[in-house]
Formats: structure tokens, C-alpha cells, sequence
């Protein structure tokens, strides 16, 4: 494979990760405009802990899942009273403030390969994972493809679960889920929480395929492209994030003649698409209704 | 003194806030939806007609009226594919996400059409004056000026003419209105237009303040009018206009303090700590008291 085609799909599984985890805080009926700052956090946090502190891998990106959910948490907390339009606009604000802050972050440390640490508005330079490991695009696409297909089965399987079950009825009837005894304060707080890691664990892995990251690259239109994914993709099943994330990175950007137009062509696609398909492509009317002919078919 | 003069700027700097405030709450008013695609519509009307005025060279005085016009094109094009085919209840945050989605697009589009950074924009040189011992901006004070002005015609046009007690026969209940023999859609799209002229003065009064205009320009409506709204009260036009001068005074004080990155800080900490306290804003009714408007909330 060429190395062209190695970059876009690791960037398309990378940004999977953002679009997934804006599409667990659909579950929820809820919509985040602040996704990208929770990507921002374990980002940085898999920068320090392996450039800074020399920590394992597997560590280190545990950690960014674990320091992106308890940011997420403390939105959900935050925001326990608001819900629709306010808690977008609230999650918009919390994660421009989470990015603004890291304006301010200043910790270099000089080594032989130069300056590293967060360095204000001069990003995190120097992030040589990659590079002391030896690992090939190819393998890291490995790496990251993997742990996406992880998250994605483990999706899958979770998705009879009685937690995502109720989940799905609080995000569409808070009032019908109170009614029969589910408590819609958990399953927002956890889903948002776990939303939040899901993003830190995709920054993590986005700070080590870069090996540079800046606080400016975790701006609103990173957030929105996620959430948009997830929105056309619908939200009938986990691989409905995919979708959004083939055409606009799979189809737009790599055709080289229409990526100078991509955003023009994908912002005028989604609202065409939701005219078409209001809920998205795989709405969970259309699931229902398959999963109906499959049993229809197993007792003929 | 010095705090003064600091106060005095802050809040003519907020005037600016109020202006696109009002237009966002003019939309929220009536359709109750948000139109997010709102600041790149101004920023893409302002860059259509940069470009035609960079074709024709015209004066300043047939300038502005080609801003306006434009600005109320983009936003009936906001209207038409993002806010007319979601207007059922469920609608509300799919039309949210869609004016989303075309605010990538507009964007994208004022950007090609603005290859530049920076470009220069028409101001109208009107001079800084002094006031005991404080200096005036004097093209901000006729922002200020303007603003104020448009908020009593706003007022006076929604509580005093038919065409504002349609639209608010709409804004109370759309399905009533048309049972009543409202046409809906045209009231919509008409506030649209309405919505676009408003920002268009907004846009050309602030641009020629700065007298340079940046692709930046729809991100900062859409994020300080959102703001100073929401400080302000939902759909409240006198709260959109307080809210923004309450921004701007809040900035300056805290930019002056700490830097110029808390500017942005202070924006958001405010609009964060508002909605954690007060949802409905300072000025707007109390969300959870009012169950009426619990039930509205979207």
C-alpha cells in the first residue's frame, strides 16, 4: 500500500473514534458539540506520559481513556440540568474552555531530541514513540484499526444489553423511562463519561501518529465533523459512524480534484442527506425492521 | 480613571454583541430553533459583496445596501435547505445539526471567495473624540447608537404591527397559526430575511469598526452572538441587547487583567457558569419554574 493510502485510512479510523463517541451521547438523546476536547485531553495526556514520563504504551493510553472520562464526568455533573440546545451549547463552552486553558500549559523539558512537553500555543512537539519503537505507518494503522474494531464489537455485542436497551429509552422518552423505573440520571452520566474516554483513547492514538499536536487542533469544527459523522450515519447501529466518516474522508478528501471543495460538498451533503433521512442512513427504524424480516425468515 | 475608560470601551465594544444577538433572537423568537449557520451566512453576504465591489468598484453609499441584501440571500438559502424541511416537533435538533453542517459549507465558500487572510474592508472614518479626560470611539458609539435603535424598532414591529402578531401566533403555536390562516412558511422565511437584514447592518457596522474583515468572522458572530443570547435570555430581544454589552464589559475588565487569551475565557466561563445557574438567562424566564416553558424547552 502506498503511503497515501496508509495516511487517509488511519486518519479515517482516528476520527472514528470522535464520531463514535459523539454517537454514544446520541444514545442518550443528548448532542455534544464538545467531543473534540475530550480527544484534546487524552491527547495530550498520552503526549505526556510517554514523552514526559517514559510510560508504557498500554499505560499510557489507559490513562488518557481514564483523565478524558473524568473531564467528561465532571461535564455530566455540570450539566445535569440541561438538556437538548443547552447542553449542546454547554458542552461547546466547556470545551473551548478545556482548549483555551492548554494555551496556557507551559512544561519543556530538554532532551537530546530536542525540546518536549506542552509548550503553550506552540503545541506538544517531539512525540518519537513512533519512533523509538520502529513502528511502519502500516503497523501503527494495525495498531489503531485493531483497537477500533475492538471497541466496535464490543459496541455490537453491548447493544441487546439491558444498559443500552434502557439507554436508547432515555434518549428517546425520558418521561416513558422514569415511568417504568429507569433512572435517566445514570445512564446520562455514564454514557457521557464513557463517551469522553472513548474520545481520549482516539487522541491518544491521533498524538502518537502525528508526533506533534497544538491546542488549535482541537477546535469546534473537529467536534463538529464527528458529530455530523454519527448524525447522517444514524443511529441504528455502532457502524452507522463509519459511514459518515467513508464519505466524507473516504470519498471527499482522498479524490484529489474534489478535496479543494471537500467542506462545500460534504456541509451541502449532510443536509441533503437529512432531508432524505432524518434519523440518518441506519436509523433504528430501519434495524428494527431488519432485524423483523431475519426473524420472519428463521421461522419460515 | 482608568477603569472607566476600560468600562466605556468594553461596553461599546459589546454594542457589536447586541446587534447579532438581536438577530439570533429574532429567529429563536419565533421558530424557536437556532439558527448556528447564522454567522457565516453574514461573513459569506459580506464576502459576496467584497467581491462584487472588488468587480465594480462602487461607493461606500451602494455598498452597504448590496451587504444587506446578500446577507438576507444566504440566510434565506439557511432557511430554505436547513430550517423549512425539519419543521415538525422532532425537527428541532435535526435543523440544529443541518445549520451546523452548512456552516462548514458557507465557511468554506467565503473563504474561497476570500483567498486572503486579511482583507480590507470600507470603514467610515469617523473620528475618536474626548469626553473628560475618556475617549470616545466614534464609529462605536454610533454602533451603540444603532443598536439601540434597532431594538425599538424590533420592539415596536413585534408587539405593534400585524405582521408581528403573526409571528407571534407563530412563535406561541405554529400549528395554531395555520389553523388561523397563517401561512407559516412565508412567516418564516420573511423572519429569516428579517434576521438577515439585521445582521447584515451588524455585520457592516462591526466590519468597518475593525476595517478588515478575516474568514474568522463567522465563527465570531455565531460564538459572541450565541453568547451574549443566551447571557441575555432565549428569544428575549432586550435581554440580547443587555447581554451583549454585559459581555463586552465582562471581557474588557478580564482581558485587561489577565491577557488577551482570557478575552475568549471569560466568554465562555461566563456563558458556562449562566447556563449551570440560570438556564433560561439572566433576563429570560426561569426554565424550571415556568412550566410552561419547561415543556417548551428544547
Amino acid at each position: 500500500m502506498s503511503l497515501y493510502i496508509v495516511t487517509i485510512l488511519t486518519n479515517m479510523t482516528l476520527i472514528s473514534f470522535i464520531a463514535i463517541s459523539a454517537y454514544l451521547i446520541l444514545i442518550v438523546g443528548e448532542v455534544s458539540f464538545g467531543q473534540q476536547a475530550f480527544f484534546g485531553i487524552g491527547a495530550y495526556m498520552t503526549a505526556t506520559s510517554t514523552a514526559l514520563l517514559g510510560l508504557d504504551i498500554v499505560v499510557a493510553l489507559c490513562l488518557a481513556f481514564i483523565v478524558s472520562a473524568l473531564f467528561a464526568l465532571v461535564l455530566s455533573f455540570l450539566t445535569v440540568r440541561l438538556s437538548g440546545l443547552y447542553f449542546a451549547v454547554a458542552s461547546l463552552s466547556f470545551a473551548e474552555l478545556l482548549r483555551l486553558s492548554l494555551y496556557k500549559v507551559d512544561y519543556t523539558v530538554e532532551t537530546n531530541s530536542g525540546t518536549v512537553g506542552p509548550n503553550g500555543p506552540e503545541g506538544f512537539q517531539n512525540i518519537r514513540w513512533i519512533f523509538e519503537n520502529n513502528i511502519s505507518p502500516e503497523n501503527f494503522l494495525v495498531i489503531a484499526l485493531s483497537s477500533l474494531l475492538a471497541l466496535i464489537i464490543s459496541l455490537i455485542f453491548m447493544e441487546n444489553s439491558k444498559l443500552f436497551k434502557n439507554a436508547r429509552l432515555v434518549g428517546k422518552d425520558q418521561i416513558v423511562a422514569q415511568s417504568i423505573g429507569i433512572r435517566p440520571f445514570f445512564y446520562r452520566v455514564s454514557f457521557i463519561t464513557l463517551a469522553g474516554g472513548v474520545a481520549g483513547f482516539g487522541g491518544g492514538l491521533f498524538a502518537l501518529f502525528n508526533t506533534y499536536i497544538e491546542p488549535s487542533m482541537f477546535g469546534i469544527m473537529l467536534g463538529v465533523h464527528g458529530l455530523a459523522y454519527s448524525i447522517i450515519g444514524g443511529l441504528g447501529y455502532p457502524l452507522g459512524p463509519l459511514i459518515g466518516v467513508f464519505i466524507d474522508i473516504g470519498l471527499l478528501e482522498s479524490v484529489r480534484f474534489l478535496s479543494e471543495y471537500r467542506m462545500i460538498l460534504f456541509g451541502g451533503l449532510v443536509a441533503a442527506i437529512l432531508i432524505i433521512f432524518p434519523e440518518g442512513i441506519i436509523s433504528p427504524r430501519l434495524v428494527s425492521r431488519i432485524k423483523r424480516k431475519l426473524v420472519e425468515k428463521n421461522n419460515a | 480613571m482608568e477603569y472607566i475608560q476600560i468600562s466605556i470601551d468594553g461596553i461599546l465594544y459589546g454594542s457589536s454583541y447586541s446587534l447579532i444577538a438581536l438577530g439570533f433572537s429574532l429567529v429563536f423568537g419565533v421558530m424557536r430553533r437556532i439558527n448556528l449557520a447564522y454567522g457565516s451566512s453574514l461573513l459569506l453576504g459580506v464576502a459576496i459583496a467584497l467581491w462584487v465591489e472588488n468587480k465594480l468598484n462602487i461607493s461606500i453609499i451602494f455598498f452597504i445596501p448590496i451587504v444587506l441584501f446578500f446577507c438576507s440571500l444566504s440566510n434565506l438559502y439557511v432557511e430554505r435547505f436547513c430550517f423549512a424541511p425539519h419543521n415538525t416537533k422532532a425537527g428541532v435538533v435535526v435543523s440544529m445539526i443541518s445549520s451546523f453542517a452548512i456552516w462548514m459549507q458557507l465557511d468554506e465558500i467565503s473563504a474561497q471567495l476570500l483567498p486572503d487572510r486579511t482583507h480590507s474592508f470600507p470603514s467610515l472614518e469617523i473620528s475618536t473624540f474626548e469626553f473628560g479626560g475618556i475617549f470616545f470611539r466614534g464609529d462605536q458609539i454610533l454602533n451603540i447608537f444603532v443598536a439601540f435603535i434597532i431594538s425599538a424598532i424590533l420592539f415596536l414591529v413585534v408587539y405593534k404591527t400585524r405582521y408581528g402578531i403573526v409571528l407571534r401566533a407563530v412563535s406561541n403555536s405554529a400549528d395554531t397559526a395555520k389553523l388561523m390562516g397563517c401561512n407559516t412558511n412565508l412567516v418564516n422565511s420573511l423572519t429569516f430575511i428579517v434576521a438577515g437584514v439585521l445582521g447584515g447592518i451588524a455585520a457592516f457596522l462591526v466590519l468597518s469598526t475593525e476595517s478588515q474583515v478575516t474568514p474568522l468572522f463567522g465563527f465570531w458572530c455565531t460564538v459572541k452572538g450565541l453568547v451574549a443570547m443566551m447571557i441575555g435570555g432565549l428569544g428575549s430581544l432586550t435581554g440580547a441587547f443587555w447581554g451583549g454589552l454585559l459581555l463586552g464589559l465582562l471581557e474588557a475588565h478580564f482581558s485587561y487583567q489577565f491577557g488577551p487569551v482570557f478575552r475568549e475565557i471569560t466568554t465562555f466561563s461566563i456563558l458556562l457558569i449562566v447556563l449551570i445557574i440560570r438556564p433560561g438567562g439572566l433576563m429570560g424566564v426561569n426554565i424550571y419554574k415556568d412550566l410552561k416553558s419547561r415543556d417548551e424547552r428544547i
